[in-house]
């Protein structure tokens, strides 16, 4: 940290206090061993809050027969423990979901470093743990020094007894407080033998191992340092909090490198030692190099349950790299492991600990030796015979070409065929086939062709240059052609990768359906995993892609788990399956085998979550059943590509959806508007009129003319709202789909003849002419609804019309075609495509009638429920006219 | 008809209701004169002088608050607007763009006619400013800035003298509450609705009996009744 720098909140510190705020505090009463009193302690500090008026709850103690433990526990309450069978054992464990459904303010749990009972959910309690501070449950615990995960080694070494179970550094680390609960040894000693800390049989046992006053004291000293540790990180980090300036000494930071083709647990065991001793923050740093395979998961795993913070970056130069990230992250000690690096590298000082020695001038480079042995490098494709059984093939196949070229061609010309045969083999092979080929190809063609014949030997000193230079060329070829072909193998697997990749995604993003991409995804997921996979959705997910829009938000919104797809049909989820699904659709993380929770489930769950608007959503889990606890890498990176891509595809099917959903609501609300609006309007002239004109009829002494008027508008103002009243009932029905037209042959041209017919009478002296061809067809329709339909266009028509209206009929190949045309003002091109709007109505300066603007569009829904189309072009001559036709199958 | 009868210009573009108000109209003695769009009645307004005219807001060709201003340019005659319940914003626009009342869709008759008559009285009275406005037993007496209940003086506060002056100046028309906040409060309190509440409600206790001539048009503004 730059001294000159302005003094400010350091943003990391703020962060992580951020991160720890909603999270639930940790506690942890830390001892030197067991029988110092931390149970007690916690107990005690728990009544004195409890009586404070605090919810507590004491989630599990371990009294270990003591009465004195038993006691301090009083009038707390206590959650009843759940009895688990194991081997016809009845084990009592501590009961985490009765737990989170209670929801204490704290909860007592006692022994971090406890192992749970096989079938648990999670293997270890410190597991539980998390899980409940995640919940916002403050958790007290309880640990012995001896079962932290860096201390293990060293109380190993000083008791001799070696602890199975241990807790990773990060979870102390991460507590909000560390309590010591101290007892000098040789008052432990004298409470030991009291029998105050175990029942007497058990003691003794302890007294001879665990209890020895000098294993004691330097438990003691450790459980001191851890705390003091502690504390000292405390003061930091209060001080980045609250940008106090310093004096704080410069600490040191610990950078240990994770090799990716090598175990790291050397190098991470030896830094955690240095960062502890010298209390500095330890820094884990993976650089991937391109070409290089190998899985630094573990070493990252390790190094993050040694409490350090990882980091993996990409660079070609490894040294710049470790050296550039080293000086970003003011590291002062560079742990490395010494490797195995190839003999000419070493010879010529191109390993990596030679460049950082010469390079890392400013660094305290340790060079950890690789205890462990490596593991077996990751087999190669092809059997390694097959590549072997290439090398005579191809040399003997070469010498039958030598054999027919011999006589032809100079003798030292044929080394040429045989540096073909060379190329090819290191192409198609290794090194060390091309290195075999090339001692078989000059042996062969030194016995064969090269004077004196059927001899090694060579005779003239031109033949001696031309094998010298046979040798070298050879060698020269093997290398870099062998190069050359890994290079290209290599290529040709990433391509394979990208391709895979590439058809997943377009797999993914042609299926036009949500159930089918569901589907795709399980398949692909099902090929990966090389066994059953499964897609489960949230309730509330899954409800709301198969109920219409309302319905579904009306369904609380839970996280119970539904199983929406899965290959193959006869896979099965059983219980253990859908409770490891239901704690990762909770919690948002991986849960089942392989995993860190509830890893007895055959299947495994990955949760599918989606970033919008800045949180995260759950879309869904994808189950698969592996073979093996873990994934080989490439199915790893195949799965995790899998999992991008399905996030991916399934929020742009979800917002399709709800995209369409919305568009359907929108279209219902319009409708509802116009509605309204039409209510407001259409209801209200007439009333107004019907009321109007009665009380204007009360007056005595109007004209017997207005008179009869007057009732003869009261009396049409009804038939209006009656019509009005018939129209929005079929709107109505239309638009809830409970009109069912009948089906029947219907000859067109008596339907055309009444509709015109009865024009006529309603507006005497407007013509209507008829246009019907001969020979039609009797379309199968409702005569009642084509009666309303035509109805409702000849008015319209005759409304607009100066001159005729012409109503026709005629066969156009499959289909009979209708057309209603009058010769009006027509329709503006902007509002043609909107005419069948429901109470759309063209606007016009000199509007002549005005009606409901809901003929058109009943018209349209009439016709289309009769299955067929209606249309509207305008103008049809001279810029003037509408003609409305109405298109039905034959 | 009579030659002599006050025309009333009704504008409105359902043919329906000219069909009885026309008759309607007559019968009560005026003289109707119809027009079916906004600038047919902009033409008549200027060259037929009516005494009223009626206009309906749901014109095709021009909405009634343009209209209003078109009409203000030229002609200070009353305007009553006709128009639909759920049309309230429409409604206090034209009563701020210029109109003097409103009735409402579906109207009685004898509602319409009251209205009509108070508005050409009014107009009347416009002409030759009474200093003293006389309404039931309330008597506001603009010149003296005095206010009299059945004859008896009512002492009220600069404030609240403001607010009644203002309604008893349009006696029987509407005042929208913009129109009130801004006569009484100025222009920059012309939205504190709540103002108005205070102090009507404080006007109504002390004007005793007479407080029911003070009426509310809800979502509009306020009104002081007429009666004899």
């Amino acid at each position: 940290m730059a001294e000159t720098e302005p003094v400010r909140p350091d943003p990391d510190a703020l962060a992580e206090l951020a991160a720890r705020e909603g999270r639930g505090r940790l506690k942890v009463f830390l001892g030197a061993a067991p029988g110092v009193g931390k149970t007690v302690e916690m107990l005690a500090e728990a009544r004195r809050v409890h009586e404070a008026g605090r919810d507590v709850l004491v989630g599990l103690v371990e009294t270990h027969g003591r009465a004195e433990t038993e006691a301090a526990v009083g009038t707390l309450p206590r959650l009843p423990l759940r009895s688990m069978a194991y081997r016809g054992q009845a084990l009592q464990e501590f009961d985490l979901d009765a737990a989170l459904a209670r929801h204490p303010a704290i909860l007592l749990l006692d022994e971090l470093a406890h192992t749970n009972a096989p079938g648990s959910r999670h293997p270890k309690r410190w597991q539980d743990v998390e899980e409940l501070r995640d919940a916002g449950i403050e958790v007290w615990t309880t640990m012995n020094v001896q079962h932290l995960e860096s201390s293990a080694e060293a109380v190993a070494r000083v008791t001799g007894v070696r602890v199975a179970e241990t807790v990773p550094d990060s979870v102390l680390a991460g507590a909000d407080a560390v309590e010591l609960v101290d007892l000098p040894p040789t008052e432990l000693l004298e409470r030991m033998r009291a029998g105050k800390i175990y029942r007497p049989e058990q003691a003794e046992r302890a007294l001879r191992g665990f209890f020895k006053e000098g294993a004691l004291t330097a438990l003691r000293e450790l459980a001191l340092r851890r705390t003091a540790d502690r504390v000292d990180a405390d003061v930091t980090d209060w001080m980045r909090r609250n940008a106090v300036a310093g004096p704080w000494p410069v600490g040191d930071r610990v950078l240990a490198l994770v090799p990716g083709n090598a175990p790291a647990d050397a190098v991470l065991q030896q830094a955690r030692r240095i960062a502890v001793a010298l209390r500095a923050p330890l820094l884990a740093l993976h650089v991937e190099l391109p070409g290089q395979s190998g899985d630094p998961g573990p070493g990252l795993a390790l190094a993050q349950q040694l409490g350090a913070e990882t980091e993996v970056t990409t660079a070609t130069d490894l040294p710049g790299a470790i050296l550039a990230h080293a000086r970003l992250r003011n590291a002062t000690h560079i742990i490395v492991g010494r490797g195995d690096p190839p003999l000419w590298r070493r010879l010529f000082g191109r390993t990596l600990i030679a460049a950082l020695a010469r390079r890392a001038t400013e660094f305290t480079l340790h060079i950890v030796a690789d205890a462990a042995a490596r593991p077996a490098p990751p087999p190669r494709p092809a059997p390694a015979w097959t590549s072997w059984l290439v090398v005579p093939l191809l040399v003997g196949a070469a010498t039958l070409v030598c054999g027919a070229l011999d006589g032809i061609v100079p003798d030292a010309g044929l080394g040429m065929v045989y540096l073909a045969a060379i190329v090819a083999i290191a192409a198609a092979t290794g090194p060390l086939q091309a290195s075999l080929g090339a001692v078989l190809s000059f042996l062969a063609w030194n016995y064969l062709f090269l004077p004196p014949r059927y001899t090694l030997t060579i005779a003239s000193a031109q033949d001696v240059l031309g094998a010298v230079m046979f040798g070298v060329v050879a060698a020269l070829l093997t290398g870099t052609t062998g190069r050359l072909g890994r290079n290209v193998r290599m290529a040709a697997t990433r391509l394979v990768a990208l391709r895979r990749l590439a058809a997943l995604s377009r797999r993914l993003n042609a299926q036009a359906t949500l159930p089918e991409l569901q589907m795709a995804v399980v398949e692909e997921a099902s090929r990966i995993a090389g066994g059953p996979a499964c897609l489960l959705l949230p309730l509330d997910e899954a409800l709301a892609t198969t109920l219409p829009g309302q319905f579904a938000r009306e369904v609380a919104a839970t996280d119970e788990p539904v199983l929406r797809a899965i290959t193959p049909a006869h896979a099965v989820l059983d219980e253990g399956a859908m409770a490891s699904a239901r704690w990762a659709m909770a919690n948002r993380r991986e849960a089942g085998r392989g995993t860190a929770t509830l890893p007895a489930s055959v299947w495994r769950f990955v949760p599918l979550t989606a970033h919008r608007d800045g949180e995260a959503s759950m879309l869904g889990l994808l189950g698969i059943r592996p073979e093996q606890d873990r994934p080989d890498p490439e199915a790893g990176r195949a799965l995790e590509a899998l999992v991008d891509q399905a996030v991916v595809a399934l929020e742009r099917a979800r917002l399709v959806e709800a995209a369409a959903r919305d568009r359907a609501r929108g279209e219902a609300e319009a409708l509802r508007t116009a509605l309204l609006t039409s209510l407001g309007h259409d209801l209200r002239t007439p009333l107004t009129v019907i009321r109007g004109a009665a009380e204007t009829l009360r007056v005595s002494n109007l004209p017997e003319a207005t008179r009869a008027d007057l009732l003869l508008s009261i009396e049409e103002e009804a038939t209006r709202l009656a019509r009005w009243m018939s129209a929005i009932l079929d709107i109505v029905r239309l638009e809830t789909g409970q009109l069912t037209p009948r089906r029947e042959p219907l000859a067109l041209r008596e339907a055309l003849e009444n509709a015109a017919a009865r024009a006529e009478k309603i507006h005497p002296g407007r013509p209507v002419v008829l246009e019907v061809a001969d020979g039609l067809p009797r379309p199968r329709l409702d005569p009642s609804l084509l009666d309303r339909v035509l109805e409702n266009l000849v008015d319209n028509a005759l409304k607009y019309a100066e001159g005729r209206v012409r109503l026709g009929a005629r066969r156009e190949g499959a289909q009979v075609a209708l057309t209603v045309e009058d010769d009006g003002p027509g329709i503006p091109p902007a509002d043609l495509p909107r005419v069948f709007d429901a109470f759309f109505r063209v606007h016009r300066p000199d509007s002549v009638a005005a009606g409901s603007g809901l003929g058109l569009s009943i018209c349209k829904g009439l016709v289309g429920a009769m299955g067929g189309r209606i249309a509207a072009e305008s103008p049809i001559a001279e810029g003037r006219g509408t003609r409305i036709t109405l298109r039905f199958p034959a | 008809m009579s030659p002599g009868a006050p025309i009333i210009l009704v504008i409105d573009d359902e043919p329906q209701i000219h069909r009885f108000l026309g008759p309607a109209l007559e019968a009560a003695g005026y003289a109707p004169l119809r027009a079916d769009n906004a600038r047919e009645g902009l033409r008549l307004a200027a060259s037929r002088g009516p005494d009223c005219i009626l206009l309906d807001l749901g014109l095709p060709d021009m909405d009634g608050k343009e209209m209003l201003e078109r009409l203000r340019a030229f002609s200070r005659v009353p305007v009553i607007v006709v128009s639909a319940r759920d049309r309230e914003a429409e409604k206090v626009a034209a009563l701020d763009a210029g109109a003097d009342d409103y009735v409402e869709k579906p109207f009685g008759l004898a509602e319409l006619l009251a209205r009509l008559r108070a508005a050409t009285r009014r107009a009347l009275q416009a002409e030759t400013p009474s200093p003293t406005v006389t309404t039931g037993a309330l008597e506001v007496d603009l010149e003296h800035r005095m206010v009299r209940v059945a004859g008896a003086r009512v002492a009220v506060t600069p404030r609240e003298w403001d607010l009644l002056a203002a309604l008893a100046r349009d006696l029987g028309k509407v005042v929208t509450q913009r129109h009130l906040l801004t006569a009484v409060w100025g222009p920059a309190h012309a939205e504190d609705a709540q103002y108005l509440r205070v102090y009507v409600g404080q006007l109504r206790q002390k004007l005793g009996e007479a407080a029911r001539l003070l009426r509310t048009e809800p979502g509009v503004g306020y009104r002081l009744v007429e009666e004899d």
